[in-house]
């Protein structure tokens, strides 16, 4: 019983620290951009305050039942995801379930948000969100081709397909794996560009055109909930990322091992976030169809020689 | 009477009885044949023991009929979608002409796959292979539409399977002196090592009802233009009797001793590379079909497409040769029947209540047919693959077994691509039919009656469960596999493993499910409930604009635009195509044959008597 | 009277104004001439960012509707279906002195003269044009209002509906807006 109480209070801790750093992440980003555009920038837990806006709004509307379920099918994705990655490695105040689900889950868990939240944006009528899914859906299927090929190198090169042994075999060898398979890492990072949805694969939302495409008619709860959900899946990607090639972290139980583990995390993470952020800033927008082509182009390419330098 | 008799005369006088019965009512007629059927699974699944068989002459020829553990996990797939599809057939064809027809051939057709299962020979298996054949492709034709495009194409291809398997039977008695199956096995028909032509011939037979490429080219117009509630039979239970007559070969050349073969590594070569070839012919079956799928306008014809494309799954499952690729196969061909069932149920049940299945027509049927609606949302989310139901057990056990035994890595992506790619038609189905605009013309649309709805939600039901406990159908799989000659497999009702050893505990995911869905659930019903309002669909931010209300704000038309462009050097290629030249050369050959076959008995005398001179020149040298 | 009207908020109310204050999300109407200035106040120069105040791509997101210049009577309808799209709380800024009493626009047979006849304002902006820093300022002015909790315009608009719809009415001839349950 004790065992199930450490457990439920590990779980809650991880849900909190995924949805805190998410959030700043996003907030330190938009104060980086505004300075980057020599402007002051909004302060960095302005997400939070925006959350909070948005949660004590008045009045809601919703286009009908899977309208109203789409932020809940994007908690349900990112929540149930988040339980599966370890996310310090050896320490016991977040156990959760990484022993209990694989790679080719996570993969599949990740998109079952998307797909959720493509239903709720179909119903509300809107031709933009629509147009928007249809985007997102298409870039989807660019940029998990080089994904994938950069997971199943993992996946071959050590024999498992579990994140905790590739961690485990990380902190064995002292190798991380994007110094043992850099080909696998480099594809996965120009993935990542896609994944992260900033300039220049921000089709989705392309506030010019299609008025914030899929998101277009949720607002108030709904809006703050989604938000809540996208800021934790950022942090899902970022750790899956420092789990698989960059040694994931942690040292330990103890206090002080954990709080350490979690510095050399947010460390690992941020400096990761920044990839895709300073490719945006340089980045103008590119249309759907080169998006896609971009994924299949030279990431793929990588992705390919990545499988092929695993197996021999 | 023995049970074996029973349940095939059962069918038969179901058939003969309903299309008397067919020409007073329809209902009737459909009610009969629901009971025939259902009658006949009653005694299926209670009457006949495993193993058991009878054995029987006709003509001199010994022909033996039994039920062994392969033939049962089929017999769940044909009876139990037969009996579902047959109660929702009633309601489904209760305004349709010549139903009597249609009943009589579909029960037929049931009757023609249960036979399939109950063969333990080849003549009996060929007979009813033919009963199932000739019954479907009646129902193909019987809208009386298309019939020469793709009427003629089924039975060309029907036909190219059949001689094969022919071919392959008479080959398989001239070097065995056997029809019995089992006889056939033990001998070694299956191989590869002695043989390589019976193998190849039946795969072939086999390939045309799995929708194999490259003899897909009958499956979308054959699965379109059938009647939708035939259709369920068709791409559910009808494309596995092709699986299971793969899986009978394959499991068999695979798991085959080739120890002993003084041959033993070149034709251990030579089954591998068979197995590539056809692993990658299903791989590129599934990646093709999902392209078609996803630039379709019709739900039918996208549904049609997605069958083989899911059959593609199977076919590299199968062609794993391991025991998790060919489990997974074996589980993909049990949930495909299902999820596809209870998609083109639904799709019958949009056709028949909102009088069309195109998408470009139709759109925000959710409010009116929640029920379809909801068996449409979780077949979906089962086809996509995505957790927690029946269908990423299926994926999930499929990918590891090419990563971690078969080794085909970029199969892998191959087949990724296609799954991922399945998620675009996965969502154009639903938004095309149930989401988007709530407009005029569908406004009148109603609920469909509830022997439509029942059979959906059972199926809807079931995919949930093999979601949750996959094992009710491993243990099926299990020991069928035993049968196709696999050892030792090993299954556990909730957790999957691969053998790295890696795992995936469906309860925790269940519970992590559960957990946070009915949390959130509650939150986001909860918070701020009075100020939550219900809006239309014409209430949407137009930029302030105000749509009249017959204003046409659907957006269907070029849906994947975007993607087909980035994909168009796909697109260029089409089977039908080479197929098409083939067919060209072939009128060619026989334009030039009609040269010497004229028609004229003049010209016949004229041969003859070529033939008899040039005998009378040769005579010397030919009759030494 | 600040300090009077802190004292009326419970702690709850207190936070949530707070939060409303600091992120405004704005949806800029850009009716007339004055649409230009916006662009000026939100990038580097002035940076409306610091202040929370960030654009919305739709009426369903937006806190505030900015209504910059003046106002056809075409446009009009427009502005009230955006209005009305708008969840609560929801605040208003009249940008320049044509939203006030038709600046120079004041005898013109095809713009309105005063907003506050057809939407309620919560903010005037005075000037034509005025600059980024008066923008700014009337945003700040409006921040004040939201934290002492007086920016309840939206509240007004749903009592004294008929009036504004017959207000409405007059200047939109061929009313054709769908019916709210509020």
């Amino acid at each position: 019983m004790e065992d199930l109480g450490i457990k439920i209070i590990g779980a809650l801790l991880t849900v909190i620290l995924a949805f805190t750093v998410g959030m700043t992440y996003g907030g330190i980003v938009r104060k980086l951009t505004a300075r980057v555009q020599n402007r002051r920038g909004p302060v960095i837990w302005q997400n939070f305050l925006d959350l909070l806006k948005l949660q004590s709004k008045k009045t809601n509307i919703a286009h009908g039942f899977m309208g109203h379920m789409a932020p809940v099918w994007i908690i349900i994705s990112a929540g149930t995801v988040l339980m599966f990655i370890p996310i310090l490695n050896g320490n016991l105040w977040f156990p959760n379930l990484t022993f209990h689900g694989d790679l080719i889950f996570l993969l599949y868990m990740m998109v079952f948000g998307s797909l959720g939240m493509a239903l709720g944006a179909g119903q509300t009528g809107n031709p933009n969100s629509a147009i928007g899914v249809t985007r997102g859906l298409s870039q989807m299927v660019g940029f998990e081709i080089p994904f994938v090929l950069a997971l199943v190198a993992l996946m071959v090169q050590y024999k498992t397909t579990s994140i905790q042994d590739i961690m485990d075999i990380q902190a064995q060898t002292g190798t991380w794996m994007m110094f043992a398979n850099p080909f696998a890492f480099l594809a996965a990072l120009f993935a990542s560009l896609g994944m992260f949805r900033y300039s220049p694969f921000d089709i989705v939302g392309a506030p010019a055109e299609l008025a914030s495409g899929p998101v277009s008619e949720f607002g108030g709860k709904y809006l703050g909930t989604m938000m809540s959900g996208g800021s934790i899946f950022a942090f899902i990607k970022l750790t899956l990322y420092v789990d698989l090639f960059m040694g994931g972290a942690g040292f330990g139980t103890g206090i002080l091992a954990t709080i350490m583990g979690l510095g050399i995390l947010l460390l690992k993470t941020f400096s990761l976030y920044m990839v895709p952020v300073f490719y945006g800033w340089i980045s103008p927008r590119y249309r759907t169809e080169q998006a896609i082509r971009y994924f299949w182009g030279w990431p793929t390419a990588l992705g390919v020689i990545a499988v092929i330098w695993a197996i021999f | 009477m023995n049970s074996f008799f029973l349940i095939l005369l059962i069918l038969f006088a179901g058939a003969g009885l309903s299309f008397v019965l067919g020409k007073i009512s329809s209902i009737i007629s459909g009610t009969v044949a629901f009971l025939s059927i259902a009658a006949a699974s009653a005694l299926f699944f209670t009457q006949i023991e495993m193993g058991s068989f009878i054995e029987f002459s006709l003509g001199g020829i010994q022909l033996q009929w039994g039920l062994n553990s392969y033939g049962y996990l089929f017999g769940i797939i044909v009876l139990g979608l037969g009996t579902l599809a047959s109660l929702y057939s009633i309601s489904y064809m209760q305004n349709k002409e010549r139903t009597s027809g249609f009943y009589f051939n579909f029960v037929l057709v049931i009757a023609g796959m249960t036979g399939i299962i109950f063969a333990n020979d080849f003549i009996s298996f060929f007979i009813f292979w033919e009963i199932m054949t000739w019954a479907s492709y009646l129902i193909i034709i019987y809208s009386g539409k298309n019939v020469k495009k793709i009427g003629i194409k089924y039975m060309i291809f029907s036909a190219i399977g059949a001689y094969s398997m022919l071919t392959a039977i008479v080959m398989i008695k001239g070097q065995y002196d056997t029809f019995l199956i089992s006889d056939a096995i033990n001998a070694g028909a299956f191989n590869f090592i002695d043989n390589i032509y019976i193998p190849i011939l039946l795969l072939i037979g086999f390939g045309v009802k799995a929708a194999t490429m490259p003899l897909h080219v009958w499956a979308p117009g054959a699965y379109n233009n059938a009647p939708t509630s035939f259709t369920v039979i068709f791409s559910g239970a009808m494309s596995k009797m092709g699986v299971l007559g793969m899986g009978l070969v394959l499991g068999h050349m695979f798991t085959a001793d080739r120890s002993g073969s003084l041959t033993n590594f070149f034709s251990g070569f030579s089954v591998i590379y068979l197995q590539q070839t056809i692993g990658w012919l299903g791989g590129i079956t599934a990646v093709i079909a999902t392209l078609y799928a996803l630039i379709q306008d019709d739900a039918k014809k996208l549904l049609a497409y997605s069958s083989i494309a899911q059959l593609g799954y199977i076919t590299v499952g199968l062609a794993t040769g391991t025991k998790l690729g060919v489990m997974a196969a074996l589980f993909l061909a049990v949930v495909h029947g299902i999820f596809k069932g209870a998609l083109f149920m639904v799709v019958g049940a949009v056709e028949r209540q909102a009088g069309t299945t195109d998408m470009t027509k139709i759109s925000g049927l959710i409010r009116k047919m929640p029920f379809t609606f909801l068996t449409a949302l979780i077949s979906i989310i089962a086809l996509a693959g995505i957790p927690p139901l029946g269908g990423f057990v299926g994926k999930w056990m499929l990918y590891e077994a090419l990563i971690t035994e078969s080794n085909s890595y970029f199969l892998v992506i191959v087949i990724f691509f296609s799954s991922t790619a399945a998620f675009l038609y996965s969502y154009r189905f639903l938004f095309g039919l149930f989401l988007g605009q709530e407009e005029k013309e569908t406004e009148q649309v109603k609920e469909a009656p509830i022997t439509m709805i029942i059979p959906m939600l059972v199926l809807a039901i079931l995919l949930v469960i093999t979601g949750a406990f996959p094992g009710l159908i491993f243990s099926p799989i299990a020991t069928a596999m035993e049968f196709i000659g696999f050892k030792d497999v090993t299954w556990n009702m909730s957790v999957l493993n691969n053998v790295w050893g890696n795992e995936m505990n469906l309860t925790y995911l269940g519970i992590t499910i559960g957990v946070v869905f009915v949390s959130i659930f509650a939150f986001i019903t909860l918070k701020g409930l009075k100020g939550t309002r219900y809006v239309g669909t014409k209430d949407i931010s137009t930029s302030g604009e105000i749509p009249y209300e017959n204003e046409n704000l659907t957006f269907q038309i070029n849906f994947f635009q975007p993607f087909v462009r980035a994909a168009a050097p796909m697109y260029k290629r089409s089977m039908n195509k080479i197929w098409n030249e083939l067919g060209n050369g072939l009128e060619a050959l026989f334009n030039f044959t009609r040269k010497i076959y004229t028609g004229n008995g003049q010209t016949y005398a004229l041969f003859v008597v070529i033939f008899l001179v040039l005998m009378l020149l040769f005579k010397d040298t030919l009759f030494v | 009277m600040t300090s009077n009207n802190k004292d009326k908020q419970t702690i709850v109310e207190y936070i949530q104004n707070w939060s409303r204050k600091h992120s405004l999300f704005v949806m800029a109407y850009g009716t007339g001439c004055g649409a230009i200035e916006i662009p000026a106040t939100m990038t580097s120069r002035y940076d409306a960012e610091r202040f929370g105040i960030r654009g919305a791509a739709t009426p369903r997101q937006a806190d505030v509707l900015l209504i910059t210049g003046y106002l056809a009577t075409k446009t009009l309808k427009r502005v009230i279906r955006v209005y009305e799209q708008m969840q609560d709380p929801k605040y208003v800024i009249g940008f320049g002195s044509c939203t006030i009493n038709g600046g120079m626009y004041y005898d013109s047979y095809n713009t309105i003269n005063a907003l506050d006849r057809y939407i309620p304002v919560d903010v005037y902006i005075n000037g034509c044009m005025p600059r980024p820093e008066a923008v700014i300022s009337g945003f700040v002015q409006l921040q004040k209002q939201i934290a002492e909790g007086t920016a309840n315009n939206a509240a007004k608009y749903k009592e004294n509906l008929e009036w504004y719809r017959a207000n409405q009415k007059k200047i939109i001839k061929n009313w054709r807006m769908p019916d709210y349950n509020w």
